[in-house]
């Protein structure tokens, strides 16, 4: 664990960020229709309620990193291996994030570029912050914060004076009744942004007043969730259901839709800014909770150096978890979700906290 | 690499005597040999003058007094030493040889500061520094006589930092006139001065001036100890103190302030920050320096809170139009032609056809020639600087348009940034955007939009990552800090902020007290 602090406005300002990364640009739920707002939304409550579950167990160990802790819950062997789980997992999310942006990039600005170069460069950033600490990476965060919100409400309001809302795109609410919502939720919206939220178990051990912690999350979870909702409101009312769950990136088509005064158009530059700021600072977080992990786990002292070969093996890894594109998103809908994200999501913190609650309540009775 | 620096910086500051540990070696009995002595060391350097005198009539009681030509004042040599010296009638009364010093700084100087000195190391000290010394025969002790003076500029309006509005003084190259510049801003006595002597050839006096009780003690402290450490031969001007105080070398951005303004160091005092004045320089170094400082002018206080503000905002367009400009333009004609609106993209495209270079090319041409001849503007002597500037108006403006060099968009986007990087209040802001918009160009230029964005996020991490005496740079930003907000980019009314920025002062922190906004009068008529 390195020497710093965060604060919890910094750490509400990571979260919102991390969670607007990537869903802020794909279709998201939209599985569910025009219902997929709805279907954000109920992530929303399911992502209050996983940070919730991360909260309760950090307030039993809030001086200690997960790895740490996993092994004092669960013994050393077990608990070592648990915390490789995660840290294999968080790696692996960075590289699969790296190669979503990656791709994204190439398919829409980059035709001609080899995917190794724009994921190398990327990554190059992201090593650099990481290797700079946590809080050079909530400050950044902090700017970044500005940048992107000043984009959004740009956007936003340009949308609004284009005249491309269509209300009638949103209706019927609940056309075929509440379980598309329902099934989208337990497939997607659970995790994908809101049980992410996962990986800031490994920040919350540098925030400076842990009392604040809890509202910092919340807020962040709930505000993220009503952009998210928002936007997707926004795609499927200008672009229709059909083109926007078609789409690859629905805000790409909507921003492309944007025509003021024959002179504010095209500002495709808008997406591409958001979309390298968003992927930034999510593979950063997850690529940041590796690091601090591998550190934590096998006591390499100066975790900034381990940023380099670590990016390596990140890099390597995204280019070769998948051969293509299609194959990539089809991993990601059937494997990824069902057999990474809902149990080290949901499941083992579920289960560390009984562990942990069990655990403590001995060590209170021995006393 | 680190290594070889290593090695390679031991015998240099081997070959720097400390000065602690060194025995000063006392002066002679005799006067004679005292001065004969003085000679030898100084080489009988020509401008040290030696004035032989007998006290009051008596031949026995032989004196010398001892100034260097050109740093003392004559006036008061002449008038208040030399005369009471010679006239003075109560010398001869004095039975004990050892009295006759006591004698003299008691009664007969009528000079402001007398000081004893017993070595050598004291006596040159005290003479280059503008002091007169006198010697006495048969005593092993001096006397020195503050008699400082001559030549000096007088207060001017500073060139670097003009103002619209504000006082018209300036710093100057001596020391105590800088000083007293600032005291005479802040009439209290928290007003603390703290004096050191740098370089271990130049002896150059080196004072820092805080507010007692609003400076955080620690950064008071830090002060010292990096001014301490400092252990070099020279220092010629503040800037060789800046080098060697600041928290982080690699960085092309400046974390030590500094201006030529009294005003502008009284107000950064006023908010707990430190002051260093190093003499013959009016360049006074502010500590901590945060990355928004740089863009506010001392007008902005002065001036309504409304129009400083949006003056701020036009200022950050302008570092980054300074930034980004040429790197967008690049960029958007190689890479994003589909980003740029259709008639301006046909007319550019026109301009384009023509053009033998690529843009990347053109751009990184044209600003190299921008700097050449901004720095042989710098460097002209003013007769001849108007001939550099219309030849450079003709060579970027017109020759190389219609010649079929460059295209004219590229002159314009070239005149923006140039006109940009001018009217960034602080120079050394400017300087280092300047920098590094030929990194931001070459970005561009090899990955489009998504190089400049990647090195804007570098360049943020980068700015977030330095500090400054500890305290981070792009505070009170980010880190986010509510009570410094109100004097950043936006400036609240003198009414509107009651605390002193809690970056830099810890205690104290309530600057006025409430309800200062001013109203209109309850009842119309006033009465």
């Amino acid at each position: 664990m390195e020497n710093a602090k965060i604060n919890a406005m910094q750490l509400f300002v990571l979260i919102f960020l991390f969670e607007l990364g990537s869903a802020l640009l794909i279709p998201l739920g939209t599985e569910a229709k025009q219902d997929a707002w709805l279907a954000i939304l109920a992530g929303v409550a399911g992502g209050v309620f996983l940070f919730y579950i991360y909260l309760r167990l950090y307030k039993y160990y809030p001086d200690i990193l997960p790895t740490e802790y996993m092994q004092m819950l669960l013994g050393k062997i077990f608990g070592k291996i648990l915390a490789c789980i995660y840290i294999v997992y968080f790696l692996y999310i960075s590289a699969r994030v790296l190669r979503d942006f990656g791709e994204m990039l190439v398919t829409f600005a980059y035709e001609e570029t080899p995917l190794f170069i724009v994921n190398a460069l990327l990554l190059l950033t992201i090593v650099y912050t990481v290797h700079k600490g946590i809080e050079v990476i909530a400050r950044t965060g902090q700017l970044l914060f500005v940048v992107l919100y000043f984009l959004a409400v740009a956007g936003f309001i340009l949308v609004i004076v284009s005249g491309l809302i269509e209300i009638k795109n949103l209706k019927p609410v609940l056309e075929n009744g509440v379980m598309p919502v329902v099934k989208t939720f337990f497939k997607e919206t659970w995790y994908i942004p809101f049980g992410e939220v996962v990986v800031f178990i490994m920040i919350f051990p540098y925030i400076n007043r842990p009392k604040k912690l809890k509202k910092a999350g919340i807020a962040a979870i709930v505000l993220s969730g009503i952009n998210l909702v928002i936007t997707m409101a926004i795609n499927i009312a200008v672009l229709g259901v059909d083109l926007t769950s078609r789409s690859q990136f629905p805000l790409l088509n909507t921003i492309q839709a944007i025509q003021v005064a024959e002179f504010l158009e095209r500002l495709d530059v808008f997406f591409m800014i958001a979309l390298i700021v968003g992927g930034f600072i999510k593979i950063t977080i997850y690529f940041y909770a590796a690091v601090t992990g591998v550190s934590n786990l096998f006591h390499v002292k100066e975790t900034s150096k381990l940023a380099y070969p670590l990016g390596i093996v990140v890099l390597i890894l995204s280019l070769s978890i998948a051969s293509s594109y299609t194959e990539h998103i089809q991993e990601g809908l059937m494997i990824v979700s069902l057999y990474m994200h809902l149990p080290l999501q949901v499941i083992i913190p579920i289960l560390l906290l009984i562990v942990a609650y069990f655990k403590n309540k001995k060590k209170e009775r021995s006393k | 690499m680190k290594f070889k620096l290593r090695k390679l910086s031991r015998p240099i500051t081997k070959s720097i005597p400390k000065k602690p540990g060194k025995k000063e070696e006392p002066l002679d009995h005799s006067l004679p040999n005292n001065l004969d002595e003085l000679m030898k060391r100084t080489g009988n350097s020509s401008d040290i003058v030696v004035r032989k005198l007998t006290l009051n009539n008596d031949a026995k009681s032989r004196a010398a007094i001892i100034f260097v030509e050109g740093i003392v004042d004559n006036r008061s040599i002449d008038d208040f030493l030399i005369h009471s010296l010679i006239n003075d009638d109560d010398l001869h009364r004095v039975e004990a040889e050892d009295e006759v010093l006591e004698k003299i700084a008691a009664k007969v100087v009528s000079l402001g500061d007398v000081k004893r000195i017993n070595g050598w190391d004291k006596l040159f000290q005290s003479l280059f520094a503008g002091d007169t010394i006198i010697l006495v025969d048969g005593i092993a002790q001096g006397l020195s006589t503050y008699t400082k003076g001559g030549e000096s500029r007088s207060i001017e309006e500073p060139p670097t930092e003009i103002s619209l509005r504000g006082p018209r003084e300036g710093f100057t190259e001596s020391l105590r006139t800088n000083t007293a510049l600032v005291r005479r801003r802040i009439k209290n006595q928290d007003l603390w001065v703290k004096s050191i002597t740098l370089g271990e050839m130049t002896n150059t006096n080196v004072e820092i001036m805080y507010i007692d009780g609003l400076a955080r003690d620690k950064v008071v402290q830090e002060v010292c100890d990096r001014l301490n450490r400092i252990n070099i031969d020279s220092i010629l001007e503040s800037g060789y103190i800046e080098e060697l105080i600041e928290d982080q070398t690699a960085t092309t951005f400046p974390t030590v302030q500094h201006t030529e303004r009294p005003d502008s160091v009284a107000g950064n005092l006023l908010e707990g920050r430190v002051a260093i004045f190093v003499d013959r320089t009016p360049f006074v170094l502010i500590v901590p320096a945060v990355f928004i400082q740089f863009f506010q002018s001392v007008d902005d206080y002065y001036s309504r809170a409304d129009i400083a503000t949006s003056i701020r905002m036009l200022r950050i367009l302008i570092f980054l139009i300074s930034l980004f400009a040429p790197a967008v333009y690049v960029a958007a004609t190689t890479f994003h032609q589909e980003m740029i609106p259709t008639q301006l993209l046909i007319v550019l495209a026109a301009q384009r056809e023509a053009a033998p270079f690529p843009a990347v090319i053109e751009a990184i041409l044209m600003e190299l020639t921008f700097e050449i001849l901004r720095e042989a503007g710098v460097r002209m002597p003013k007769a001849v600087g108007q001939t550099i500037s219309i030849v450079g108006a003709l060579v970027i403006g017109q020759a190389a348009v219609q010649a079929g060099i460059v295209s004219p968009a590229m002159v314009i986007i070239v005149a923006i940034t140039a006109i940009a990087s001018f009217a960034t209040p602080s120079y050394s802001i400017a300087i280092s955007a300047r920098l590094i918009r030929f990194g931001m160009m070459i970005a561009a230029a090899t990955f489009g939009f998504y190089g400049i964005i990647l090195s804007f996020i570098i360049l943020l991490v980068h700015l977030c990552s330095l500090r400054s005496f500890g305290v981070p740079y792009m505070a009170p930003m980010a880190p986010f800090i509510a009570s410094g907000a109100d004097d950043t980019i936006v400036r609240l009314p003198w009414w509107g902020g009651k605390e002193r920025p809690r970056l830099t002062v810890d205690k104290n922190s309530i600057r006025q007290g409430d309800n200062q906004k001013p109203k209109p009068p309850s009842s119309r008529t006033m009465k």
